[in-house]
């Protein structure tokens, strides 16, 4: 599960008819950006980006989390915290805690059942004597899966600590507000059903498809879609996979989206091909000059020296054959603090990447694997 | 279709030029009607180093390579022509597909189906998917005992799947029925500062069992410049 570190901001947390409160919270998303570009707009006033990769250049999770912390407070009062999955992460942010790696199952089961936000399961529970998630977690799955229903069965995974977050708590109509995300939700095309117009194929491809969540839980299964975006990241969601949901021809004409051609509609938008691999988490790179130097980006993103050699993860010096670029990568245009970054292709011995640069410091986002 | 007696004495009436079309006809569609249920298409590119020109239903394929470069986007490019007449697959293991260069290879989206982060659960929930998908691209997140690796293909075997295994650092314990290797992967379109990453050069061989045991080289652009694959000729070639 995703190491998460949460940013909550108890003023932020309801909108207001003006606007004002998002506005304020995108103040809060781009001064934390300054730490981590991959910062997502979880709901109004809740914002998360993962911690391994960041908490590699500040020091650690502590270290990471209080210069957040110190950061979005220019904002507004925020509270910070880290723990696995979303839900133990939004949880532990209302208590300013970091929860070690492994420990969630521990760091929830003392906290009340309401926290999973559910008042008919909370009732149910209660009347069973049941009061905590770990008195719930306790509970045998099977049992929870014959007597709250495959919702039920999710919240138990989750107050287990096994899966990461509830379905809703997320607000994607937020997230696109504050991303400048153009890409339309689009009306869902349904399948004509499970059982109508569902070919044998897709049929046994579902029925093999929920075994695999049941063991894995539901957001073990997902699919994609293509939507609109300038780098390889955005040009793709992932959703949970649900049986004869929507599936096919959901986003209509995506499925081979090309960048050339006459009207590509995202400037700076990086050329064909795409890379195969995209990293959800950001990977940590070094960026040298030949004198052992940091390359930098000026502030109209060009290079200030010339590329030489990589580090990925902090590993060893690689020598580069070749790169190209950079890409200006000016997005969240809301931002009063705009992002300057830049993105460059760099080719070594071993591999091709994408990587990203944003104040000075350098992130691979995809390999050309 | 059935025969009747009066058609059947028909049919030994007819010109020789009749009757030696019809049975060319016969002979010609028999084994397409077969090979339609035993295999699945690939891309006219990839056809050369596949024994039977196609995947074959219920067999174990490996891609290797000493570093990662190339293996995922050849298993790509292996299940998209399944996937774009109709086969479901599945990609288990890997928790960071490129989603614009697998649809780009042509693999049809909306049956792709992703298991990330299967964690230690990686081979039960592999042996669950081979039940209904036709094609699994597996790239295993630990080393895999033999006896599992053992209990896959047979399940494969069985429910006539093909199991593309990238294995990675993790490793394969198990020999494949056909296993391809990716080696000299080069890109092309950047130089210091300029360009940008337009195709890659790889050579695959590929090696089979019994009659396919002696290796056959392929050489690729994968991806091409627009993203899907092309076959490579010599060195200069007119296309650069």
């Amino acid at each position: 599960m995703d190491r998460l570190l949460v940013v909550r901001c108890p003023d932020l947390l309801d909108e207001d008819e003006g606007g004002a409160v998002l506005r304020s919270f995108a103040e809060v998303i781009a001064a934390v950006e300054a730490y981590c570009p991959w910062v997502t707009a979880v709901r109004a006033g809740v914002c998360s980006l993962p911690a391994r990769g960041p908490a590699r250049y500040f020091g650690g999770e502590g270290a990471l989390a209080d210069l957040v912390q110190e950061a979005a407070e220019q904002v507004t009062p925020a509270e910070v915290g880290v723990a696995d999955g979303l839900f133990a992460a939004v949880l532990a942010a209302r208590r300013g805690l970091i929860v070690p790696a492994g420990g969630t199952p521990a760091f929830l089961a003392p906290l009340p059942v309401a926290a999973l936000g559910q008042d008919d399961l909370t009732g149910l529970l209660d009347r069973l004597g049941i009061r905590t998630l770990g008195g719930f977690a306790a509970l045998p799955d099977p049992h929870v899966l014959g007597r709250f229903g495959a919702d039920g069965a999710h919240a138990h995974r989750v107050a287990g600590g096994r899966s990461g977050e509830l379905a809703d708590l997320r607000q994607p109509r937020v997230a696109r507000l504050l991303v400048g995300d153009p890409a339309e939700e689009g009306p869902a095309v349904t399948e004509p059903g499970f059982w109508g117009g569902m070919s044998d194929a897709d049929a046994r491809a579902a029925r093999c498809l929920s075994a695999a969540q049941e063991l894995l839980g539901t957001d073990g299964v997902v699919t994609v879609r293509l939507q609109g975006g300038r780098s390889p990241a955005e040009r793709a969601r992932f959703v949970t996979w649900a049986a004869g949901g929507p599936m096919r021809g959901a986003v209509p004409g995506a499925a081979r989206s090309r960048a050339g051609g006459s009207g590509a509609p995202w400037p700076g938008r990086i050329p064909e091909p795409a890379p195969a691999v995209v990293h959800p988490e950001p990977v940590r790179a070094d960026l040298a000059d030949a004198l052992g130097e940091p390359v930098r980006v000026s502030a109209r993103g060009l290079l200030a020296t010339v590329p030489d050699r990589l580090s990925v993860e902090g590993g060893p010096w690689e020598p580069l054959s070749g790169w190209a670029g950079p890409w200006p990568s000016d997005e969240r245009w809301w931002s009063r603090s705009r992002r300057r970054g830049a993105r460059l292709q760099v080719v070594t011995d071993r591999a091709a990447h994408l990587l990203l640069v944003e104040r000075g410091r350098w992130w691979v986002e995809a390999t050309y694997g | 279709m059935f025969v009747t007696a009066p058609d059947r004495r028909l049919a030994r009436d007819l010109d020789p030029a009749t009757l030696a079309a019809l049975s060319a006809l016969s002979e010609r569609t028999r084994p397409v009607a077969a090979s339609r249920t035993r295999l699945l298409p690939v891309v006219p590119e990839l056809a050369g180093m596949l024994p039977d020109g196609a995947l074959r239903r219920g067999s174990t394929l490996t891609i290797g390579r000493p570093g990662d470069d190339g293996a995922l986007s050849l298993a790509l490019s292996l299940v998209a022509a399944a996937s774009a007449s109709g086969s479901w697959c599945a990609l288990v293991g890997h928790p960071a597909l490129g989603a614009v260069a697998a649809a780009d290879l042509g693999v049809d989206l909306g049956r792709l189906a992703l298991l990330p982060r299967p964690g230690a659960a990686w081979a039960e929930a592999t042996a669950a998917v081979l039940e209904g998908v036709d094609l699994v691209v597996l790239c295993p997140p630990f080393a895999p005992r033999q006896a599992m690796a053992r209990r896959l293909v047979a399940r494969a075997r069985e429910r006539k799947a093909v199991l593309i295994v990238v294995p990675g650092r993790a490793g394969w314990p198990e020999p494949p029925d056909l296993q391809l290797r990716v080696d000299g992967a080069t890109w092309e379109g950047v130089d210091a500062g300029d360009g940008h990453l337009r195709r890659r050069r790889m050579t695959v061989t590929a090696t089979g069992r019994r009659s396919a045991a002696r290796p056959t080289h392929h050489r690729l652009w994968l991806p091409g410049p627009d993203g899907t694959v092309a076959t490579a000729g010599d060195a200069d070639d007119p296309a650069a």
